[in-house]
């Protein structure tokens, strides 16, 4: 599945993130695959939303958040 | 000095890591802010003196990595790879992100690069529960490790210390060329990362650090409060910049006419004296007054950034901005450019869309800057008077907000306006770290006050004064004859007996500046301005606000001191007493007033802007754009609001 699939407070592991760009960028920024992501908050409008993964706490839109496989944690 | 007796660092850093706090405190003031070759970016250097050594810093725009995503990042990775091979270069990294920040130390150690690396907010590492082992760290890194608390100037010494005592060495993170591909590279530096940090960092507990900002954000980024905060926010931002500065206001008006009077007698009479005291003093009273009202907008505007407000409300409003083309990342630039266009332009740089960003580019001069803060309080003041209230409200505060509301509205329509002109197939993101919550740093914010009322003052002075003194010759002087002919006209003995001494001496005086250079300039373009209600007085003041538009106060302020030889009346009082030569009623009704005001929230009368916008974009054809757009807005909706008032 993918990221913009969960609401707030769930979790998963990064699995892939299918934009290269998006993919550098965001490992830059501390969102490692393989390690676990969670979604903090989903702005008033549904977009974008906040997620962090360890102390890496950002905000991505929904198009982009299609972009990440993850593999959701119970 | 000899050369060896010269070194050079270059400071590097993630984002939100306290660069520009150790900057400053490396540095202290003596610091200068310039542009990087070719591109508008923000280059500060300053240097410091340590056992006869003199060290230069350059401090680079906060970046991620070495793989650029915004303009900013792409000027820290050039010149990162263009840094001498005997600079030094400190990457700054927070430590209680250590593992993320440390990617950008091993990409620049695989440039060959000489490396001190700082860890920042080592008081905050206690409050985590963890511990570092920093001469394990050290080791496994190969190069020197400094921790310092750049908020108190802990380690400050040490670093410096580190500096000079440095030893050049050969190192590498990974081997070069191990992977093609930019994403398993950074995998791999992740992986090693991870081992090395695994060894170092000690956790004994829970790290409760983003416990607190979790909570504030429930509150800050709720569906109602949120946006309620920030209209309250903004909301006493302007009653402060109206409310709290009047008083010191009213200490620097009442200094002038003091100054200029003191001056007016200690000076022998004539020409110099006259050039002073109407020419230099009056256009500089004009701009210091206004100084309280940019520090207290260029203080809010810092605050906000640095406790990290900013980027929730650019998540607030991403969503609402992209129906007009723009991105939430907009917001800091729309923002900014209440204080002034010129940074906000410049910060633009951090949105990685092209399309996006251009629109933000083109719109934000419509945001009332503070520059029109001097002409929106001057002419406010004369069709509202300053005890009227609205309930508790001050209404010329309410009036100015209206002002700056009008302004944005106009700028969100404009660029929903270009988002179906301009046509991009980029695709346009939004990822923006949402710092922690943190008070804000004092220091930083007096540097930020400090360097910005400077740059007012110095540089927007230096043009002030220029057209204060070419101004006052203009209208001074006449071509030909004309001023004699009218002083002798004013000599017959009908005219005299007819008026007093003192009703003469100023119908003579504003005889005489009508039939100025500065007069026949205003009187060439009044045709056009006409409709709009404006008289060939304020067509002079619209010539010369092309300099910057607070070049109005002090043109109003020249053009109504030629003649007032006592030098007793500020400026409101003379331009309230200003008639319409023709009909002889108040020339600033509240219908040439408002279609004023509306005029100079619209038209785009500022040089600097323009060349701004033009560096940024790199082409001749926005700036025209701009100018013509935003000034046929400005003519339409003065014509307009005159007809509607008159």
């Amino acid at each position: 599945m993918t990221l913009d699939q969960l609401i707030e407070n769930e979790s998963g592991i990064i699995k892939h993130i299918n934009d290269e760009n998006l993919a550098i960028q965001l490992l830059a920024m501390g969102f490692i695959l393989g390690e676990e992501i969670k979604v903090e908050r989903i702005a008033p409008l549904k977009d974008p939303i906040l997620i962090t993964s360890g102390t890496n706490y950002i905000s991505i839109r929904k198009a982009d958040a299609k972009n990440m496989d993850i593999e959701k944690l119970k | 000095m000899s050369k060896s007796n010269i070194k050079n660092i270059i400071l590097i850093g993630n984002p939100n890591t306290g660069k520009s706090s150790l900057f400053n405190s490396l540095t202290g003031l003596n610091q200068k802010v310039g542009n990087f070759p070719g591109v508008t970016v923000d280059k500060k250097t300053g240097s410091f003196k340590i056992k006869q050594t003199k060290i230069t810093v350059v401090d680079l725009p906060g970046t991620y990595s070495l793989n650029p995503n915004s303009e900013d990042e792409k000027v820290a990775k050039n010149y990162i790879e263009k840094a001498n091979e005997d600079d030094i270069i400190i990457v700054v990294a927070d430590v209680t992100n250590l593992k993320r920040n440390l990617l950008l130390y091993t990409q620049i150690i695989d440039q060959g690069k000489q490396v001190i690396l700082v860890l920042n907010m080592m008081d905050l590492l206690q409050k985590n529960n963890q511990e570092i082992d920093l001469s394990k760290l050290s080791n496994l890194l190969g190069c020197p490790v400094i921790p310092i608390n750049a908020r108190i100037e802990k380690g400050i010494e040490e670093l410096k210390h580190a500096i000079i005592s440095f030893q050049k060495k050969e190192n590498s993170f990974i081997e070069s060329n191990s992977s093609s591909n930019v994403v398993d590279e950074t995998m791999l530096r992740f992986n090693k990362i991870n081992q090395i940090v695994n060894e170092c960092l000690i956790k004994k507990g829970e790290d409760k650090s983003y416990l607190l900002t979790k909570k504030i954000d429930n509150i800050i980024t709720h569906k109602f409060y949120g946006y309620l905060i920030f209209l309250g926010l903004l909301f006493i931002i302007f009653q402060a910049i109206f409310s709290w500065s009047s008083y010191p206001m009213d200490l620097i008006e009442n200094g002038f006419i003091w100054l200029s009077n003191f001056v007016a007698d200690v000076l022998p009479k004539g020409v110099l004296n006259d050039l002073i005291v109407n020419g230099i003093i009056a256009g500089l009273g004009g701009i210091v007054i206004f100084v309280p009202q940019i520090a207290i907008l260029f203080a809010f505007i810092t605050i906000l950034e640095d406790t990290g407000y900013m980027a929730r409300v650019s998540f607030l409003m991403d969503r609402v901005l992209r129906i007009f083309g723009l991105n939430g990342k907009s917001i800091i630039p729309l923002l900014s450019s209440t204080a002034c266009a010129i940074p906000a332009i410049m910060s633009a740089r951090t949105i990685s869309n092209y399309k996006e960003r251009l629109i933000t580019i083109m719109v934000a001069p419509l945001i009332s800057c503070s520059a029109r803060i001097p002409v929106y309080t001057i002419l406010i003041a004369l069709i509202v008077p300053e005890d009227s209230y609205f309930g508790v409200f001050n209404m010329q505060g309410l009036l100015v907000m209206g002002l700056y509301l009008l302004g944005f509205v106009a700028a969100i329509l404009s660029a929903w306006v270009m988002k179906l002109i301009i046509k991009s197939k980029q695709h346009s993101t939004f990822t923006l770290e949402m710092p922690i919550y943190r008070s804000p740093r004092w220091k930083n914010v007096g540097f930020e006050i400090f360097s910005k009322v400077k740059i007012f003052l110095f540089d927007a002075g230096k043009i002030i004064i220029a057209i204060s003194i070419i101004l006052w010759v203009l209208s001074s002087y006449a071509p030909g004859t004309k001023f004699e002919e009218i002083s002798e006209k004013y000599t017959t003995e009908t005219i005299q007996q007819q008026h007093t001494e003192q009703e003469i001496e100023s119908l003579i005086a504003s005889e005489k500046l009508e039939a100025s250079y500065a007069g026949i300039i205003g009187k060439t373009i009044e045709p056009v301005i006409r409709p709009l209600g404006f008289d060939w007085k304020i067509g002079i003041s619209l010539v010369t606000s092309f300099a910057a538009r607070e070049v109005f106060v002090g043109t109003m302020a020249t053009l109504y001191s030629v003649g007032d030889e006592d030098n007793t009346k500020s400026i409101r009082e003379k331009m309230m007493m200003a008639k319409n030569p023709q009909t002889g009623e108040k020339l600033y009704t509240t219908a040439t007033t408002l279609s004023l005001l509306i005029f100079y929230v619209f038209a785009m009368q500022c040089m600097a802007t323009l060349a701004i916008v033009y560096r940024e974009t790199n082409s001749i054809k926005w700036p025209i754009i701009q100018v013509v757009y935003m000034g046929a807005l400005a003519y339409l909706c003065s014509l307009l609001v005159f007809n509607i008032f008159s």
